[in-house]
């Protein structure tokens, strides 16, 4: 009986919820356009982080200009080589659109022929640090690179991968762009829920019901679940077809991300129960899910960053979201922890803003 | 006068009262800041692990250039075993591991230094790769390391190494920007955005779902004193947030923890995240000029175009999803995150529509650069905008208030 009656509480917080949504169409509309806009910026950042654009004045053309400029193409994906005349070469180093300009002298592989050494003339655009710091780097590694064989070369670098082939940072960017997309569109929509009742006054009603409040909230948040799932497929086929990011094993793609998904549903009811208005939630949401996106091994490891920023990165969901995503697409391990404890923590923090939001709804509850 | 000076005090104190606007204005921003201070400290350096198996005087040659790679690594010196350990609980990014055979095979030219990295994804092992040949590179040829690149050989002059190349670096400027000073620009006009278009959509979607704006249109000022007096309100209130954080920007030299040459621990760095890093240059008369022009001229455009916002939407919730979603688009694709002149093509063009663009190309310029070439277009470009959105929003308004 009090079963039968607890579905029919739950079937109704569902059509309720149902209803809602469909009168807040605009809004879901734009919480799903969010998260598909975060994917594709933060996956912008992943352009730029290598191939950095450097002009080549080649005054040689002999056969080793021709050498190192194919090394510096395969220089660990550092340079984007141009070959514009020189004037325009200067006026692009001058506006900010090349990092560097190469000049590689008429006399270059005549000097290297006699065994002499010649010179790589760099001029650098030294505004961004980290592009300096890539360009500088990068053409040491290019000169090894077409001069490994030269007598006299006694040391060589032997690398050993832990993973059998490198992810691109693009791949890397934007499956963790998913952990956010479901904090930022599952986490607002849960917030909804809850923050509504105390927008709209109907909680004091609510409280006056005898129905479970387990039932009606569940009903509710099962609505808003499969709404926020279905802006993530939608953000998931972009990643797949546009992306050309292939997942190592769909299925785990899916269950991680409905898991993800009931997580921050649940966390975001959690917080519309504290804050108790959109116009706080919608903003703060916002707010949070950059810095917890790059705390959190969005854009490699979070240990990396520093033993403080890894031990911050645990207060943040995003962090075991990220870990359990990464592995379900790209089947790496990005946090040191098993991903059987990121699946864990997330279901108990799950469970712990489900209780801790049906506690402060049916507080001071007529029974 | 007075009815525009009222109606802009009413506006700002409405909106000090609104934390929720305030939130809606601020958080973005502030979040993006404490994203670039994150950013910096994950860009550049990586946790290395440096394993000495050997012993002699080639292999000590080794393990000095790696160690004096300062820029390149946050090394760590370990045995094989704790190296080994570290890598698989990601304490380090990688191992570079000088074998206990080298010394004799240097002398017989086939020295080898092994790298075991955990190449996750290409950015980070791209980056301790490059560093990690530079430093091998550096065993025979000097020249070929950083100090190197900089101050190894005067024009004409030539110092043989193995690999028969070096290379002479001339930096462009005689500064160079940190990362986070550079990245800061788009944050101040992220703030701007935020708190211009939201703070203005916000005040005038309330005053068509309250009604108040029938109370107003009553009241004996004349229409276009209500227009100018929220543009007026919109722009005290974008200036009620600006001020205070460029002030502190420029300020933050003098506060302990961010001089240039403290070094606070990281979690300081953190909490104190984008102020700590902005100290920002004083900038000349004529610079200081162009830096207010840009301001003003991108409060003024982002003020008119909140007008537009609330008026046309009129609801709060759609109005902050709406304004959050606007200022996502308008901070990247204007270059926030990342420089706009090295992405692809069809980016670019796109990229000339948003005037965030010419915003951040104009106070970069104004800021760190010794000139201001380019700042006349950017503010012709921004100047334009702020007078046709601030049009748009009194046409608009005054019809609407009819």
């Amino acid at each position: 009986m009090k079963l039968s009656h607890n579905l029919q509480v739950f079937r109704a917080a569902m059509k309720m919820e149902w209803a809602q949504l469909c009168a807040n169409r605009a809004f879901v509309i734009l919480s799903a356009l969010a998260a598909i806009s975060l994917i594709v910026m933060v996956s912008l950042f992943g352009l730029t982080g290598s191939y950095a654009p450097v002009a080549v004045i080649n005054q040689d053309h002999g056969p080793f200009s021709r050498r190192i400029l194919e090394a510096m193409d395969h220089a660990y994906h550092s340079f984007a080589l141009k070959f514009p005349p020189p004037e325009t070469a200067e006026a692009e180093l001058m506006s900010g659109r090349l990092v560097g300009i190469l000049t590689i002298p008429n006399d270059f592989t005549a000097k290297i022929e006699h065994g002499e050494t010649a010179n790589l003339d760099m001029r650098v655009d030294n505004l961004n640090v980290d592009l300096t710091n890539d360009v500088q780097r990068a053409l040491p590694a290019a000169i090894v690179a077409n001069g490994r064989n030269f007598p006299g070369v006694r040391v060589q670098m032997e690398e050993h991968d832990v993973w059998p082939h490198d992810t691109s940072y693009i791949s890397y960017l934007v499956v963790s762009g998913l952990a956010l997309d479901a904090m930022l569109i599952a986490g607002i929509l849960g917030a909804l829920i809850t923050a509504r009742e105390w927008e709209n006054q109907t909680l004091k009603m609510l409280r006056m019901t005898p129905a479970s409040f387990a039932a009606m909230l569940l009903g509710r948040l099962v609505v808003a679940a499969s709404a926020a799932a279905f802006a993530l497929m939608v953000a998931l086929l972009v990643i797949v077809q546009i992306y050309n990011v292939v997942p190592a094993s769909l299925s785990s793609v899916l269950l991680a991300l409905s898991l993800c998904v009931i997580i921050f549903v649940c966390l975001g009811a959690c917080l519309g129960v504290l804050l108790k208005r959109t116009l706080t939630v919608v903003p703060l949401m916002f707010g949070l899910v950059m810095p917890f996106y790059v705390a959190s091994g969005a854009l490699e490891p979070a240990r990396f960053d520093g033993e403080v920023i890894w031990r911050l990165a645990h207060l943040s969901p995003v962090y075991y979201a990220v870990g359990l995503l990464e592995w379900a697409f790209h089947g790496l391990h990005v946090t040191p922890e098993p991903i059987y404890m990121d699946l864990l923590i997330l279901l108990a923090l799950a469970l712990g803003s489900i209780l801790l939001a049906l506690n402060r709804l049916s507080r001071g509850r007529v029974r | 006068m007075r009815a525009i000076w009222g109606l802009a005090r009413l506006d700002l104190a409405l909106w000090l009262r609104s934390p929720g606007a305030i939130a809606a204005s601020l958080l973005p921003a502030l979040g993006m800041g404490v994203l670039v201070a994150v950013l910096t400290n994950s860009v550049g350096q990586q946790p290395v692990a440096l394993v000495v198996q050997g012993q002699g005087r080639f292999t000590e040659r080794m393990a000095r250039l790696i160690k004096g790679d300062g820029d390149a690594y946050l090394l760590s010196e370990m045995s094989a075993g704790d190296a080994e350990q570290a890598l698989g609980e990601q304490r380090v990014a990688a191992i570079i591991s000088i074998p206990e055979n080298f010394e004799g095979a240097v002398t017989n030219g086939n020295g080898i230094v092994d790298l075991y990295l955990n190449n996750v994804d290409i950015d980070l092992s791209d980056d301790i790769r490059r560093s990690v040949t530079r430093s091998v590179a550096e065993f025979d040829a000097p020249q070929l390391g950083l100090l190197g690149e900089l101050h190894g050989v005067a024009a004409g002059e030539n110092l043989p190494n193995a690999y028969r190349i070096s290379v002479r670096e001339q930096d462009l400027r005689e500064t160079n920007v940190t990362f986070l000073q550079y990245q800061v620009i788009p944050i101040l006009i992220l703030v701007i955005v935020s708190s211009g278009l939201l703070g203005t959509a916000l005040l005038t979607a309330r005053d068509f779902s309250r009604q108040t704006a029938k109370v107003m249109i009553l009241s004996p000022a004349s229409r276009l004193s209500l227009v100018l007096g929220r543009l007026l309100g919109g722009t005290l209130i974008t200036l009620a947030l600006v001020t205070p954080l460029v002030a502190f920007g420029f300020l933050t030299k003098n506060i302990p923890y961010c001089a240039d040459d403290a070094s606070p621990p990281l979690w300081l760095k953190l909490i104190l995240s984008g102020p700590c890093g902005w100290i920002l240059p004083v900038p000349s008369a004529s610079h200081a000029l162009a830096l207010i022009a840009l301001l003003a001229a991108v409060t003024l455009g982002t003020v008119g175009l909140g007008i537009l916002i609330g008026m046309w939407i009129r609801d709060e919730k759609l109005v902050t999803m709406t304004g959050l979603n606007m200022a996502v688009y308008l901070f990247f694709l204007g270059g926030g995150f990342t420089t706009v002149a090295f992405l692809p093509d069809w980016i670019q063009r796109l990229s000339n529509f948003m005037p965030t663009k010419y915003a951040i190309d104009g106070l970069r310029q104004a800021l760190f650069y010794p000139d201001l070439i380019g700042v006349g277009r950017d503010l012709m470009v921004l100047g334009s905008c702020a007078i046709l959105s601030v049009a748009l929003a009194t046409f608009a308004l005054m019809r609407r208030w009819r």
